[in-house]
């Protein structure tokens, strides 16, 4: 058996390795007419692909995932086609620096339950803009959606042109097999988008891995901030294909003074404040008690089938569940990561206390990915920036659609956010076609005179002091 | 894109390609293989010679052709000659260069 999934690796990955050497020789132009292609055949299919991955895992909806599929790729072909990817991408006659891209070769990409079509669909399009042929990893609970998926960006890209084998699939039936992909010396770097095991397997498997990190995401509403607009906001993005996207908003924070104008207007627009016992029940079957993370079987779910799992009744149209806790962590389970229709909520004695709790909640969970703050007071909303640990720090702006860019802002379009040091990440970047090439740095002779002006030999002396050394050094200068 | 030439004293067949060796090429490469009777009736110690110098592309079907032809035939009686250095570097990426014997 292990013999086999060995030979069935090496098979892909000799496959992808032809497809790299191939793909090397391509010149900007033929990498940006195969790019046009399954980037036409993606945007083309985006209804069928949505339908197809909400039918398959019961998760959000598909009319949202259309939009996802839209980010994926129209939005993400957008902001990578004029990009250079190809051979000498900047010269800088001042330095003396020229910089070339190249390739990195075989990507194994992982694609997520929650976002199969579009994670799949924008991974392909960054992999083939910076010429590295990609082995899709689908979730066995996606593995039909992304198998569709990859089978129609594949024939979009051969006719175009493309290296034979430049998008292979595997399906994650097996752990072992995927781990033995990741650690395979062929894999050039590994695209881990998805939970945290999955995450910690791909840097541990010994290959340069892109991974990104959990969210438990923070939310601000300042007195200053316009809070009938600022609520409309959350909802829309909680609600966006029932809150799957990790940037969701997880807790919303504010001062005593506000508490009560915010809740009303919550209530006003349709969402709900569960009550203690109310509260026990979500937590439940929200949460699993063995690890204290959220359940897979809320995730993507509406209002209504939480409710129903629950045992509690809400009015019809409710369109998020808020449950207001006096804490963070463990005996607090509903302060964690929740990737569906569900949020917390704090009400704090002053702005420092709030602040505080916003910082308690990201470093639960959810360290270097996102936060945001609603506020019309720069101060407050530097102040605030400066001291959540969050790669992407959100103004006024729904956090789904925020997180992931073009829709609100300038950040790049993406299905694959950065987390940094705190995510156990290398980035905070949203991650893009230009973080899939080595860049090589032609540097001509440029002596430095401040090194060369002065005498190298007084080094050797021990004598001299730092001062000493250090004025020779800018003599003259 | 490609001519044969066979020196008889030495027992090395020599196939001369010249340009694109893309998806396309690589096909006709095969049909036209099949039909060259030198190519098809060689000797068990004949030694066969892929001489790149006029090609400055080949695609991993090509490749593939270069792999098969190494191991039809045998150990020490293939190799890759005349490769420019960018073709060189493709084979290099591609992890077969070393079966291929490339000068």
């Amino acid at each position: 058996m292990t013999e086999n999934l060995v030979e069935k690796a090496n098979e892909i990955l000799d496959k992808a390795q032809l497809a790299a050497a191939e793909f090397h020789q391509f010149d900007q132009q033929q990498t940006d007419r195969i790019v046009e292609a399954v980037f036409r055949a993606g945007f083309s299919n985006r209804v069928k692909l949505a339908k197809m991955a909400q039918e398959e895992t019961g998760m959000g909806i598909w009319e949202h995932k259309v939009i996802k599929n839209v980010l994926g790729t129209q939005l993400v072909y957008e902001s990578i086609r004029n990009e250079k990817t190809v051979g000498i991408i900047s010269s800088d006659a001042k330095s003396g620096i020229t910089e070339i891209a190249q390739p990195l070769g075989p990507i194994l990409a992982v694609i997520p339950v929650t976002n199969p079509t579009s994670t799949a669909m924008f991974k392909i399009l960054i992999c083939l803009k910076s010429r590295n042929p990609i082995i899709i990893s689908a979730h066995r609970g996606a593995a039909k959606s992304c198998a569709e998926t990859v089978r129609i960006c594949y024939e979009a890209a051969m006719q175009a042109g493309a290296p034979e084998d430049c998008i292979q699939m595997i399906s994650s039936g097996s752990r072992d097999f995927t781990q033995m992909i990741m650690a395979h010396p062929k894999i050039a770097l590994i695209l881990a988008t998805g939970g945290t095991g999955l995450v910690k397997a791909a840097y541990s498997s010994g290959n340069p891995a892109i991974g990104v990190g959990p969210g438990n995401v923070p939310v601000f509403i300042d007195e200053s901030a316009d809070l009938p607009f600022a609520i409309s906001s959350i909802i829309a993005s909680k609600t966006f294909d029932n809150g799957t996207i990790c940037a969701s908003e997880q807790a919303i924070v504010v001062v005593n003074s506000i508490e009560q104008e915010v809740k009303a207007e919550f209530e006003r627009q349709h969402c709900y404040f569960l009550r203690d016992d109310e509260i026990k029940k979500v937590e439940k079957i929200a949460i699993v008690a063995e690890s204290g993370s959220m359940s897979p079987f809320i995730v993507g779910q509406p209002v209504s089938v939480i409710a129903e799992k629950a045992g509690i009744t809400v009015p019809e149209g409710t369109k998020i569940l808020i449950a207001k806790l006096s804490g963070i962590g463990k005996d607090y389970p509903l302060s964690v990561e929740v990737l569906a229709p569900v949020l917390a909520f704090y009400s704090a004695e002053n702005y420092h206390s709030a602040i505080n709790i916003c910082i308690d909640l990201n470093y639960l969970g959810g360290i270097g990915h996102s936060a945001c703050i609603y506020a019309n007071d720069e101060k407050r909303i530097m102040e605030f920036s400066e001291l959540l640990n969050a790669g992407r720090i959100l103004v006024n702006t729904p956090t789904s659609q925020g997180a992931v860019g073009y829709f609100y802002n300038n950040l790049p379009p993406s299905l694959t956010l950065g987390c940094g040091t705190g995510g156990k990440n290398i980035t905070t970047e949203n991650i893009t076609a230009r973080n899939l090439i080595n860049i090589q740095r032609v540097s001509r002779r440029k002596p430095n005179e401040l090194w060369f002006s002065h005498d190298q030999l007084k080094y050797f002396d021990e004598a001299l002091t730092t001062e000493e050394l250090m004025k020779d050094y800018y003599k003259n200068h | 894109m490609v001519e044969f030439n066979y020196n008889p004293d030495e027992k090395i067949l020599t196939v001369i390609f010249n340009g694109r060796m893309d998806s396309v090429a690589a096909l006709k490469l095969n049909e036209i293989f099949d039909g060259v009777l030198i190519m098809k009736d060689r000797k068990p110690d004949d030694r066969l010679v892929f001489d790149l110098k006029e090609v400055d592309f080949i695609a991993s079907s090509f490749i593939r052709i270069c792999v098969c032809h190494a191991k039809l035939a045998g150990a020490g009686k293939f190799s890759i000659t005349h490769c420019q250095p960018f073709v060189k570097k493709t084979f290099k990426i591609s992890g077969v260069d070393e079966v291929l014997n490339i000068n």
